[in-house]
């Protein structure tokens, strides 16, 4: 969207539609909404969101070691004494990291590839964080990889080409499970998921 | 029950889908580009499918043949129910298979007429997706894809005589032009003909591709050199038609590279 397509706008409230309408699932009439709400926001509200907007800008970096969004190297995550550096956690995004947080299982370390190989799109390993995952691998205190993308063809070719660079043969490299979600049915279920919960089944 | 009127028949329709491709849209749903016999390429709304506990999960990956209910929109169409009929676990479980599947998908998002019936290119992908994990050199169900896809869309390069004096081409002295769509006999280079040399055995393998079927192709054994040929005519045709490069092409030749350094490594 441009600014002429809001001709009868002021140039200002053209201009935050604009970058509205950029964001991911904006679309232009979400984009008005959006911008029009702001307008009629308390002014300290509204001064709250640029702040916010500009602050995660200027305060995130990437943690050296594990990739991850923070707001200082070594991150939170990494520079915890009590978890245990011998078992990396290799997700796709941050929100990844969120996810696995907030079940309280896992008390190794991440490393976040901020994507997933995808030939289709033309996203390969060097735009990905792969790179220093290979490098992180070669020490000799880390025992486990647990390769935790999504169970999805990017996610499973993005698995296969760790697997594929991994150059110590004495590194355990393990799959999160894949099966029936809670609250799932057998019935509605494909035949991959099915095939795979059926080879992971556990003793009751 | 009230009869279902013509106009709501319309409204829904059930399909076999091959998915070529997927992207996110909104907070769970997808957007599918689906390869189908009757309708030809449809682009259509998953509501939700990126939760786990729905229905659609795992029936619209790409590269999964499924039976699909979809209702009509106004822009897009919407999948309501999906089922799937073959996943090509074998073609999933091998990165470099995975690759020529995405590669075949990628010619199709490409090539495929959207709302116009196309059963023969329909039947032709998903009989070159079963045929990749069987084939002897797994590169020869990809060159038979190409020079089947570009017949089926009105572009097939000539094979039998030359492009510019329509004689028959002789045993020997073959070139092929990719612009020009076809062989040239030695005594024909015209000045904007962008010619390369052509093997005999190219030429013969060519002819067997265009008028045998997969499965015989499923079983030549290409010597490196011959594939390498014969990528460079129909892979360099399909690039010239479609007018971009082939994106996961770029991806499944730095895993052949990586491969040949990683043979050459331990040798």
């Amino acid at each position: 969207m441009t600014q002429d397509n809001l001709p009868s706008a002021a140039p200002s409230i053209a201009r935050l539609v604009q970058e509205l309408n950029r964001l991911p699932g904006i679309g232009p009439k979400s984009a008005q909404r959006l911008a029009y709400h702001i307008i009629r926001l308390p002014e300290e509200e509204a001064y709250a969101l640029a702040e916010a907007v500009t602050a995660v800008k200027r305060n995130t970096i990437f943690c050296d070691e594990c990739q991850n969004l923070a707001e200082h190297t070594p991150c939170n995550i990494c520079s915890d004494q009590r978890r245990s550096r011998s078992i990396i956690c290799v997700v796709e995004d941050p929100m990844d990291v969120l996810a696995l947080e907030r079940t309280r299982s896992f008390r190794g370390v991440y490393h976040v590839l901020h994507g997933v190989i995808s030939p289709i799109n033309g996203i390969g390993p060097d735009q990905l964080k792969l790179k220093e995952l290979l490098t992180r691998l070669s020490a000799p205190e880390v025992e486990e990889l647990v390769v935790a993308t999504n169970p999805t063809l990017e996610g499973e070719a993005t698995a296969m080409y760790i697997q594929r660079h991994l150059s110590r043969e004495d590194l355990r490299i393990t799959r999160l499970a894949r099966g029936l979600p809670v609250g799932g049915s057998l019935e509605h279920t494909d035949e991959t998921t099915l095939s795979r919960a059926f080879q992971g089944r556990q003793e009751l | 029950m009230a009869p279902i009127s013509g106009a709501e028949r319309t409204r829904t329709y059930r399909c076999e889908g091959l998915t070529l491709r997927k992207a996110s849209i909104g907070e769970a749903d997808l957007v599918v580009t689906v390869l189908t016999a009757d309708h030809g390429k449809v682009r259509a709304v998953a509501k939700g499918a990126r939760r786990s506990s729905s229905r659609l999960v795992g029936h619209l990956e790409p590269l999964t043949l499924a039976r699909l209910s979809m209702a009509r929109g106004r822009n897009l169409d919407i999948v309501s129910q999906a089922e799937v009929i073959d996943g090509f676990p074998a073609i999933k479980d091998d990165l470099a298979l995975m690759t020529r599947g995405l590669y075949v998908a990628e010619l199709l998002d490409g090539f495929g007429p959207e709302d116009s019936p196309s059963p023969a290119l329909y039947n032709l992908a998903v009989s070159a997706l079963r045929t990749l994990p069987l084939a002897a050199e797994p590169e020869a169900p990809l060159r038979y894809f190409e020079l089947h896809l570009l017949r089926l869309t009105g572009m097939l390069p000539e094979l039998y005589q030359c492009v510019e004096c329509r004689g028959d081409v002789a045993p020997d002295g073959h070139r092929f032009s990719v612009n020009l769509g076809g062989v040239l006999c030695p005594s024909c280079t015209p000045p904007e003909a962008h010619v390369r040399p052509l093997s005999l055995r190219a030429m013969k393998v060519l002819r067997l591709m265009h008028r045998g079927g997969l499965r015989e192709v499923g079983k030549l054994g290409l010597n490196p050199q011959l594939s390498a040929e014969l990528k460079s005519i129909l892979s360099g045709t399909v690039r010239y038609w479609l007018g971009k490069e082939v994106r996961s092409n770029s991806f499944l030749e730095r895993l052949h590279s990586e491969e040949r350094a990683a043979i050459s490594r331990d040798a």
